[in-house]
């Protein structure tokens, strides 16, 4: 009895994030109708894409202690973020590369895409309007 | 005294950093201000026998120091065009030699003329190894010191020349290949004074693959030394005017002691593996040259576990000389030259590396842009193998050292 109690507390005391799906969104002017998972990967973590030739398309991250990055890279790159900001770090003084610029919020990010063409974000799928193009979407129970 | 203040400067800068975390967020900014630091406390060496993390810092013997691995730099890069860019890293820390052209650790030019290829020209980071270009920057990896068996042997950090990079996706994996060339050298710490070295043509390439959780990377450079000037000097010139006759070995052995107009072939190969919390990395080096003190071979495997926001690892590593020679005792030297026999042995067993390291430590990454690591390293020095060290007196027995050392590493 007194082990279930403990358990039920535990339970109710976990955190429990349930986000949408994110999903990651290009401006419809940049001709990129869909991204390959390796693509996706290569823009966020400085490497050359490979999309088409000369066009750069410039990415935008979410706040270094958000949720949704968070999320974002696990489910891409399948690290959590601290390693991804030491590799960025890595990149940064190395002279590679870098690191994306910050938004503040999954609204900043698409006032970004919408206003950029050649800006590449993601977030949550329930933010998401006509304004900007879905190139990949990584659902929930990826 | 002169410790402590530049721990409370670096303290200092690390505060002020706090306050500058949007730095970081200048991505796409024309003018870029970046920034690493570490502070450092570190607990190494015996009375006698001095441990140095690479050359170019004071050895210590076994005393609490600030100064061995705190570290701050600065990084500035401007976007002179839409694919010219000039960037200027800066790094204070403790040197054999403070002057501007130290600090100065890189400045050049890097032009892009498409997505694949990057050409840079100046003073740029020796990329030798998989950590040679951020070994400064220690939120960038696992350790709180690069591996001394692999990284010490090598206390180069700049080179002035150009490189020409080419990257792309493949099949496997994303391709990189490098090319440089260029000069370098360095002012190291010895026992007994300081050395300056001078080395060119400096030259080589290396090449990678890596994918989201794996990386392999193979590294190929050539130098000639082109002027050395070391404490050793007068002794190996006393050497080289020892007549044939009353010690046929001398020529021989100075051959293999002087350093300058040597070439050396340096050869690594590198992997990293990174996938469902494990972290594997090992490297593996051959150096050879006609000069006893760089003829080497050394490696290490360092395996680490994520928990939550720590990482616990362990590395294993190694460094040995890959010829051994002796002066030949058959001979009977006259009173005259034993004096200069035996100071010549000491010579050849001071540069004699046989040594390796076990060592335990976690990195807890405690916020975005810092994180906080432990480690003890223990270590095995076979006798007449302490070439990585500084020894105060010969080493004539086999020893083991342990060392402690606890870092705040951050950027911004």
């Amino acid at each position: 009895m007194r082990y279930q109690i403990v358990i039920t507390v535990l339970i109710i005391l976990l955190p429990v994030y349930v986000l949408a799906d994110i999903v990651v969104v290009v401006n419809p002017n940049s001709g990129i109708a869909e991204l390959t998972r390796h693509q996706i990967i290569d823009i966020y973590m400085g490497r050359n894409p490979g999309i088409k030739k000369g066009q750069v398309l410039q990415p935008f991250d979410h706040p270094l202690n958000s949720v949704v990055r968070a999320e974002f890279y696990y489910k891409t790159t399948g690290k959590p973020a601290s390693v991804i900001n030491a590799y960025w770090a890595r990149l940064l003084f190395t002279g590679r590369a870098s690191p994306p610029r910050l938004v503040e919020d999954n609204k900043a990010m698409l006032k970004t895409v919408r206003e950029n063409p050649a800006a590449i974000g993601y977030l949550e799928q329930k933010y998401l309007n006509e304004h900007v193009t879905v190139v990949y979407t990584l659902e929930n129970n990826e | 005294m002169k410790g402590l203040a530049f721990f409370h400067f670096i303290l200092l800068l690390a505060l002020l950093s706090a306050h500058q975390a949007n730095a970081f967020d200048l991505g796409t900014e024309r003018i870029r201000l970046s920034g690493f630091g570490t502070l450092g406390v570190t607990s190494a060496g015996e009375k006698k026998f001095g441990l140095q993390k690479d050359y170019i810092h004071d050895a210590q013997f076994g005393d609490v120091s600030v100064l061995t691995d705190s570290v701050f730099g600065l990084q500035l890069d401007i976007d002179l065009l839409k694919n010219i860019t000039a960037t200027v890293q800066v790094v204070a820390e403790d040197r054999a030699r403070q002057d501007f052209n130290n600090i100065v650790d890189w400045a050049y030019l890097s032009y892009r003329p498409t997505s694949n290829t990057v050409i840079r020209a100046g003073r740029m980071g020796i990329d030798l190894f998989m950590l040679s270009e951020y070994r400064n920057v220690g939120y960038a990896y696992l350790w709180t010191h690069p591996v001394v068996e692999f990284y010490k042997p090598i206390s180069l950090s700049h080179y002035e020349g150009f490189d020409f990079k080419y990257s792309r996706r493949i099949k496997p994996g994303y391709f990189e290949f490098k090319v440089y060339g260029g000069q370098t050298g360095s002012d190291i710490k010895l026992a007994n004074g300081d050395l300056n070295l001078r080395m060119r043509p400096f030259v080589g390439f290396n090449t990678s693959l890596e994918d989201n959780n794996w990386k392999v990377r193979l590294t190929y450079a050539t130098t000639d030394t082109a002027f050395i000037r070391s404490p050793a000097d007068p002794l190996l010139n006393e050497l080289s005017h020892v007549p044939q006759s009353s010690w046929p070995q001398a020529s021989a052995l100075y051959n293999r002691l002087i350093g300058v107009n040597k070439q050396t072939h340096y050869y690594s190969a590198g992997f990293l593996y990174d996938k469902h919390n494990w972290v594997v990395q090992s490297e593996f080096s051959l150096m050879t040259s006609k000069w006893l003190s760089v003829n080497m071979t050394n490696g290490y495997l360092s395996v680490g576990r994520r928990i939550g926001p720590v990482t616990f690892y362990t590395v294993g590593s190694y460094a040995k000389s890959r010829d051994n020679p002796r002066v030949d005792r058959t001979q009977i030297f006259t009173q005259g030259l034993e004096g200069l026999v035996s100071a010549a042995e000491d010579l050849l067993h001071a540069v004699h590396m046989d040594q390796n390291t076990v060592s335990l430590g976690f990195r807890w990454d405690l916020h975005p842009r810092a994180a906080l690591k432990a480690q003890w390293d223990h270590t095995w020095v076979r006798k007449h193998g302490g070439g990585l060290m500084l020894l105060k007196e010969p080493l004539d027995h086999n020893i083991t050292l342990n060392t402690f050392s606890l870092n705040l590493n951050f950027v911004f």
